[in-house]
């Protein structure tokens, strides 16, 4: 990007911002590849065994863990999974699309071989009696799940902190968060922990902590995966979603968990296409391989209030699709503000219900009282952390008779204000593009005392949740925050089920991005680009 | 990135017809037009909230500390949720969630969940066939 490629334009926004940094002087860093259909082809090959592989991966994840803390749990079955998969290589079985891929999944989505806690005291221990949808449909296709990531509890965070059992750090500099609630999950395939990890973004649960981590993060149309086995935190906003460290790993594990689910009524029957069938080489490409592609740049998200540098690099990743051939424009949300508070009643409302069901009665920690109200109580007290009892406590609130009207439905009427604007601007655009976050990772602690600075975070994710829409955020620039530079990702939106035209789009960006590399500090010595 | 952020975004803003869309403090509603106020409530303002009241109807027993510190938090936060009253939402239709698709239904067919022995295992207190909870007292 900083080559050949400046335009008076581009020129004009680019102040004290890094787009990509050379970490060679003299040759440009290559564009990710695919971890998943490389390692498929050294594993058909016989190049590597599986177990080699496992190996590798483990040996790094816990030499990282010490300063990471991403795994709330690591699987002690890994090598026994991988020596089968080697089993069926030499016995020239079928191997299916994930077959030794080492995935790490965030905790809240149930696995029935590890515990499951939701990042929560309330749920310590706890092993669900079934596997996730998602979960089962990666095992059978030969993923390995190498351990549990930590999260937020029940998913209410932006920053990982609010994990009833640690804090996880930004593997780019240890002292700041790598974003929330999937922190875990980015920080992981960031580190290269794990190849893939699964996460759920409720209101960009995903999407931020892969900006903030530089990974690939994938957020599915609502109802194009499974939410069986997913704790529920708001049901009509979560989603599972996807992080990889590039474009096609991030399609090929969404490709595995999708499709239609008896187990959720939610789920929808439409078919999945093959999304890897999107990812062309880079030297097949045609010099402008996205010519007539419209692309609205959503303006609400490059005002007042976002890092001046952030802009910058979305502007920059604005030019860089100019360059592939897509025209970009402007374009105004009209009701992007109201998202936020709306996102906030109609979550905490719904998450007031859901977690009624930690009671302390059928699964979970009890704290024992003679009296039935008070065992509820003393249970809930003492395992639910601060965040979400006072989230539990507004949606009360919201919910309580006379109240309905004024919060909880209202904040319903934004939800299709907000659906229709969307559904105008994707009329005239192929796309939307904004910032993931209105700043790069901020230090661990910076935002604990102060709840609405934290929720003002969220302005760029939560209303493509209210919506439903899908969305990819993929790393476009670094910000320097000297002695470190700080990774800033892309966020494209397109319209329901479209997450071809995202992959497709977002792979192209990717494999043309000049000059950078999106492997952090801490693990660059091994895994130089 | 602060407070000072978050208020950049709480700061009020003009939607098409050039009203202000952001009126925290409730004594301003009645210098609204007529439109907007045709959404109150039975009650003429919303009594704020009852931490202990909220905390009694959500089974959480909370300290006398805890009180004392989501208390302000909570109205902070609600303050700003009040927001949305100064919105014209007059034929806007609430959606329940994202497009829905119609009938995805399953038929209501019971099905024998195998994994009975995992799901009893789960219960903290157990006295077969019986899930064991404590006497219920009649408050009320």
């Amino acid at each position: 990007m900083l080559s050949s490629v400046q335009t008076p334009r581009l020129l004009r926004f680019q102040s004290f911002s890094l787009k990509c940094l050379h970490t060679h002087p003299t040759t440009a860093p290559p564009p990710p590849h695919s971890q998943i259909l490389t390692i498929r082809k050294s594993l058909l090959s016989r190049e590597i065994s599986a177990v080699d592989l496992a190996g590798t991966f483990l040996n790094r994840l816990r030499n990282t863990e010490p300063h990471l803390k991403s795994f709330l749990y690591v699987s002690d079955v890994v090598l026994k999974e991988a020596e089968e998969i080697d089993r069926k290589i030499a016995e020239n079985e079928e191997l299916g699309p994930l077959a030794g891929v080492l995935v790490g999944v965030k905790d809240n989505i149930c696995t029935s071989d590890m515990p499951s806690t939701a990042g929560s005291k309330i749920l310590e221990n706890y092993r669900p009696p079934f596997d996730a949808t998602a979960v089962g449909k990666m095992k059978k296709c030969g993923a390995i799940v190498i351990g549990k990531t930590n999260m937020d509890e029940f998913g209410m965070g932006s920053t990982t902190e609010g994990s009833g059992y640690q804090v996880t750090a930004n593997p780019w500099d240890l002292s700041r968060v790598p974003g929330g609630s999937s922190g875990g999950s980015a920080a992981a395939v960031s580190a290269r922990q794990c190849m893939v990890s699964l996460g759920s973004d409720t209101g960009g649960s995903v999407r931020q902590p892969a900006s903030f981590c530089g990974v690939v993060g994938l957020k599915p149309t609502y109802g194009r995966v499974s939410r069986y086995g997913l704790v529920a935190y708001a049901s009509s906003l979560d989603v599972i979603g996807c992080f990889g460290s590039s474009v096609a790993d991030a399609g090929i594990l969404l490709h595995a968990i999708s499709g239609h689910d008896k187990f959720d009524a939610t789920s929808s029957k439409k078919e999945v296409p093959d999304f890897a069938s999107q990812f062309t080489a880079r030297d097949q490409l045609d010099s402008k391989p996205l010519k007539g592609l419209r692309v609205g740049l959503i303006r609400e998200t490059i005002e007042d209030g976002v890092d001046p540098d952030v802009i910058s690099s979305i502007r920059g990743a604005a030019s860089h699709l100019e360059e592939l051939g897509c025209t970009v424009t402007e374009v105004s949300l009209p009701s992007f503000s109201l998202g936020l508070p709306a996102y906030y009643i109609l979550a905490s409302s719904e998450s007031s219900s859901n977690l009624s069901r930690y009671d302390g009665i059928r699964y979970g920690k009890q704290v024992f009282a003679d009296e039935l109200n008070s065992l509820y109580g003393e249970s809930r007290a003492g395992g639910l952390g601060s965040e979400v009892k006072m989230r539990i406590l507004m949606g009360t609130y919201a919910l309580s008779a006379g109240y309905y009207d004024a919060y909880y439905k209202r904040a319903q009427q934004v939800r299709t204000l907000v659906r229709e604007s969307f559904r105008a601007a994707l009329d005239e655009n192929d796309i939307l593009i904004s910032p993931a976050a209105p700043s790069a990772a901020y230090k661990i602690g910076e935002k604990k005392n102060d709840p609405l600075s934290m929720y003002a975070g969220d302005i760029m994710t939560v209303n493509v949740n209210l919506a439903g829409l899908p969305a990819l955020v993929l790393p476009c620039g670094f910000i320097d925050s000297s002695p470190v530079a700080l990774p800033v990702g892309v966020q494209m939106i397109s319209a329901a089920f479209e997450e071809e035209k995202l992959l497709k789009v977002g792979h192209m960006f990717e494999q043309t991005l000049q000059g950078c590399c999106f492997i952090p500090p801490l693990v660059a010595d091994e895994l130089a680009c | 990135m602060g407070s000072i952020s978050a208020l950049h975004y709480l700061k009020p803003t003009r939607t098409a017809n050039g009203t202000s869309l952001f009126n925290f403090s409730k004594n301003r509603i009645s210098q609204l037009p007529v439109a907007f106020r045709s959404y109150t409530v039975k009650s003429s303002v919303l009594e704020p909230p009852d931490v202990p009241r909220l905390a009694e109807t959500a089974r959480i027993s909370l300290n006398s500390q805890e009180i004392e510190e989501f208390a302000p938090k909570i109205r902070q936060v609600i303050d700003w949720f009040g927001q949305l009253q100064a919105v014209d939402l007059q034929s806007i239709e609430p959606a329940i969630r994202a497009d829905t698709e119609g009938d995805n239904l399953r038929g209501d067919v019971p099905e024998k969940f195998e994994n009975r022995e995992d799901l009893i295992s789960a219960v903290p207190s157990f006295e077969n066939p019986y899930i064991k909870v404590p006497k219920v007292l009649n408050k009320e």
